[in-house]
């Protein structure tokens, strides 16, 4: 076998294999990077989702919190508690107006204006909040 | 010498020999990996990292008329713990130092979470305790021994966490670190429950869904399809971590969340009617009683409230017997409220007229050639009773005679035209049909008793609807609580219309009753207590003797009182049926001791929330503030 050609095979051998290590060493360090970037982004959208999850929960949470104190009954007890003295509208409480509300409000207000005038004696009203006592 | 260098022959081949024999080693390596051994390297990936993960559907909400939420669904976590993971970790810990300050940092990690979960240090302590469990030999795979022992791997600790206490315990800092502590062998699960916020509002109305997720009647378990979305899932992979590597999610189906259901009870008026019905059960202690508020032109429920009732929140421990919707699944006899029924049948018959009189001191009738006696009256007559006072009166001598007139055909056809003996439809639960044999059946004194509520059996519900059918204009309405359906975003998915199950009797007809029962709450009828001026309630009492042991008993009865109002132009009906109430001082339970109280209380407080205007007397100052509209 002629030397010079064995070498000038081993040395395509050998030059070929560093290509195809640099070859391939190169496309994976590419796959590599890419498939590093894909998994950045998953995870990136998996964290951003479970932060969503995260912040519905909270948001389910909090209005189930919101409506549980709303409740008529809840508000009712910090009614008490607090002495606010609000009651519930009744028929017995309310005055119906058979005439024109207008006309009873500018009556009322030109009776409170001119009672100096005609001598008359306006009584104050006076709040009793909370049923304390007077 | 010639000089040999790098291009030697000998070296040449060694160094493409070499290179030649590592790509030849490295493709048998491969050859082996891939193709020879690929099942059980697959297999082990698929074990160690691959997993199908549930994706649960949120349940929707359910909401009142106004929107405010009566049910909604939120996540809380079960804690659990690996007692083996502890010693694990201090096992792995190189030297004798780190290991003893990894057990002090441990063990003060621990005493802050048992003062944040408010339970005792002991008790955590105690899961933590390492333990063995016996298994079937075959199943012991832990380890080489295969002697039936395994680790107790999993100890659940407490449930119900919420995700703020959640969150406290992963940002838990110990005294002079910075980052959270990672408390060993402390595991999580994640799931949704059902919580009601205005816990026993409408209890009976909404059910519950338990603890396995599975609705237990109302509108959890009728509107289940709506309510409880559809569940997704998708592929994961995992890894050595136990973090879900994203970018290996194959296939995935994303969960749809339920949809919301709207009702038509308002969460105001069922509070009114709720704390009345505290209120009842408070001064006359009934065994059961039941208040409902339905709209009287669409037949929509407004409210409905049952004694006894329960918690939803607490429904593990509430008694079955608190948790029947008594409204719909009761059998009470109907006693006056049944009235109604005998004399709107005449009345649409032709049969008589409010101006027609009655003896009502007769104590017995021949009727199809035998006396019939009647039962006896509360109160003795001294001049026939019209029909209107026969009614506001609440004759049942003057009753069984229109009830002769009418016949036991037409009596009977009737009362199932008004729902009587039937399912009414109530959507929610069991519902009972009621007892209203066929006439071919009927005892010789029946006729005197069914036209007056006796013999007969009907639910709350039934009665209800039965007065509704004056209210409504003639028609019997379906009990309906669902309104709408929305999707995710609010978009109506599905809106419920008002149904009318049958036309009864003719407006007039209805118009003619409306006028003639608005006396029942005036100062000459048995509900004068009901009266609200200038609202014009109609109604009718109600008391039936509670059959005791095959007896009438003198003592126990079931009161009653069922109206509406405006009568001129009906929004409201509202029934209070009051079983076995007891007036203090001992007194009688009359629908009107009991039941007409309540109801007026009920009725006040509705005329300023749903802002009903005072009907006034043809020619009188209110009738101008009064609006336009209405049915009659």
């Amino acid at each position: 076998m002629n030397s010079r050609a064995t070498r000038a095979f081993a040395t395509q051998i050998v030059l070929g294999s560093l290509v195809a290590l640099g070859a391939g060493g190169g496309l994976g360090f590419a796959i590599v990077d890419l498939r590093h970037d894909i998994s950045v982004s998953a995870n990136t959208a998996r964290v951003l989702d479970q932060r969503i999850a995260e912040t519905e929960r909270r948001v389910a949470e909090i209005g189930g919190l919101v409506a549980a104190g709303q409740s008529p009954e809840v508000l009712e007890q910090r009614n008490q508690a607090l002495a606010l003295g609000l009651v519930p509208p009744a028929e017995a409480r309310v005055v119906r107006v058979g005439v024109s509300v207008t006309d009873r409000l500018a009556a009322n207000r030109k009776a409170e204006i001119f009672a100096a005038e005609t001598g008359q004696t306006l009584v104050p009203v006076r709040f009793n909040l909370g049923g304390a006592p007077r | 010498m010639t000089a040999r260098g790098f291009a030697h022959n000998l070296r040449l081949h060694l160094i493409a020999g070499a290179v030649v024999v590592s790509f030849a080693v490295v493709a048998l390596r491969l050859v082996e990996l891939h193709v020879l051994d690929r099942e059980h390297y697959l297999s082990q990936i698929q074990d160690a990292r691959h997993r199908v993960v549930a994706d649960p559907a949120r349940r929707g909400d359910i909401l009142d008329a106004r929107g405010d939420l009566l049910a909604t669904t939120r996540t809380d976590l079960t804690l659990a713990i690996d007692p083996w993971a502890l010693p694990e970790k201090v096992e792995a810990q190189k030297f004798a130092t780190r290991k003893a300050a990894y057990e002090t940092e441990q063990r003060a990690a621990r005493a802050a979470l048992a003062d944040l979960l408010g339970v005792p240090a002991a008790d955590l302590e105690a899961a933590y305790a390492p333990a063995w469990k016996t298994v079937p030999v075959a199943e012991d795979t832990e380890d080489d021994a295969a002697d039936g022992r395994v680790r107790v791997r999993y100890v659940k600790f407490i449930e119900g966490v919420t995700e703020e206490t959640f969150a406290r315990i992963l940002a838990l800092r110990l005294p002079g670190k910075k980052d959270p502590v990672r408390i060993a062998g402390l595991t999580h699960e994640r799931r949704f429950r059902r919580v009601y916020p205005h816990r026993d509002l409408a209890a009976h109305v909404l059910g519950y869904v338990n603890k396995e997720d599975v609705p237990s009647g109302g509108v959890e378990a009728y509107a289940d399809r709506y309510l409880k979305g559809l569940s997704g899932w998708r592929e994961i992979e995992r890894d050595g971590k136990r973090t879900e590597l994203a970018q290996f999610r194959q296939r995935e189906v994303p969960a749809a969340d339920g949809w919301n259901v709207v009702l038509s009870i308002d969460c105001a008026i069922q509070h009114i009617v709720e704390q009345e019905m505290g209120a009842l059960v408070a001064k006359f202690n009934p065994a059961k009683a039941t208040i409902i508020v339905s709209d009287a032109r669409t037949g929509f429920l407004l409210a409905l409230a049952n004694h006894p009732t329960f918690d939803l929140n607490e429904f593990g421990t509430a008694p079955l017997e608190k948790q029947r919707n008594i409204a719909a699944a009761d059998l009470v006899e109907p006693g006056s409220t049944f009235k109604i029924v005998t004399l709107a049948g005449a009345l649409n018959e032709g049969l008589v007229t409010p101006a027609t009189k009655f003896d009502c001191t007769l104590d017995s009738l021949v009727y199809n050639g035998k006396p019939r006696r009647f039962m006896r009256d509360d109160h003795r007559y001294d001049h026939p009773l019209t029909l209107a006072e026969v009614i506001s009166h609440s004759s049942n001598i003057g009753t069984a005679q229109v009830g002769m007139l009418l016949g036991e055909r037409r009596l009977y056809d009737y009362a199932r035209a008004f729902g009587y003996g039937e399912r009414s439809g109530y959507p929610l639960g069991r519902e009972e049909p009621g007892l209203l044999a066929d006439p071919a059946r009927w005892s010789g004194i029946d006729i005197t008793r069914i036209p007056a509520g006796y013999s007969i059996a009907a639910t709350p519900l039934q009665i209800h609807y039965g007065m509704g059918v004056i209210a409504s204009g003639g028609q019997l309405l379906r009990p309906q609580v669902i309104r709408q359906v929305l999707d995710a975003s609010g978009e109506v998915v599905y809106s419920f219309r008002p149904a009318v199950r049958r036309t009864v009797i003719a407006p007039a007809t209805a118009e003619t009753m409306a006028r003639m029962l608005q006396k029942v709450a005036s100062p000459d009828g048995t509900a004068k207590a009901a009266a609200i001026p200038g609202f014009e309630i109609a109604g009718k009492t109600g008391t039936a003797q509670k059959l005791i042991n095959g007896r009438y008993s003198e003592r126990n009865h079931v009161g009653s009182f069922v109206g509406f109002f405006p009568a001129s132009r009906p929004r409201v009906v509202v029934s209070v049926i009051v079983d076995d109430g007891h007036p203090p001082g001992g007194g009688t339970g009359y629908g009107a001791v009991v039941a007409v109280p309540s109801f007026r209380k009920v009725a006040e407080q509705l005329i300023q929330y749903l802002d009903i205007k005072p009907v006034a007397a043809p020619g009188s100052a209110l009738a101008a503030i009064v609006p336009e509209g209405g049915r009659r």
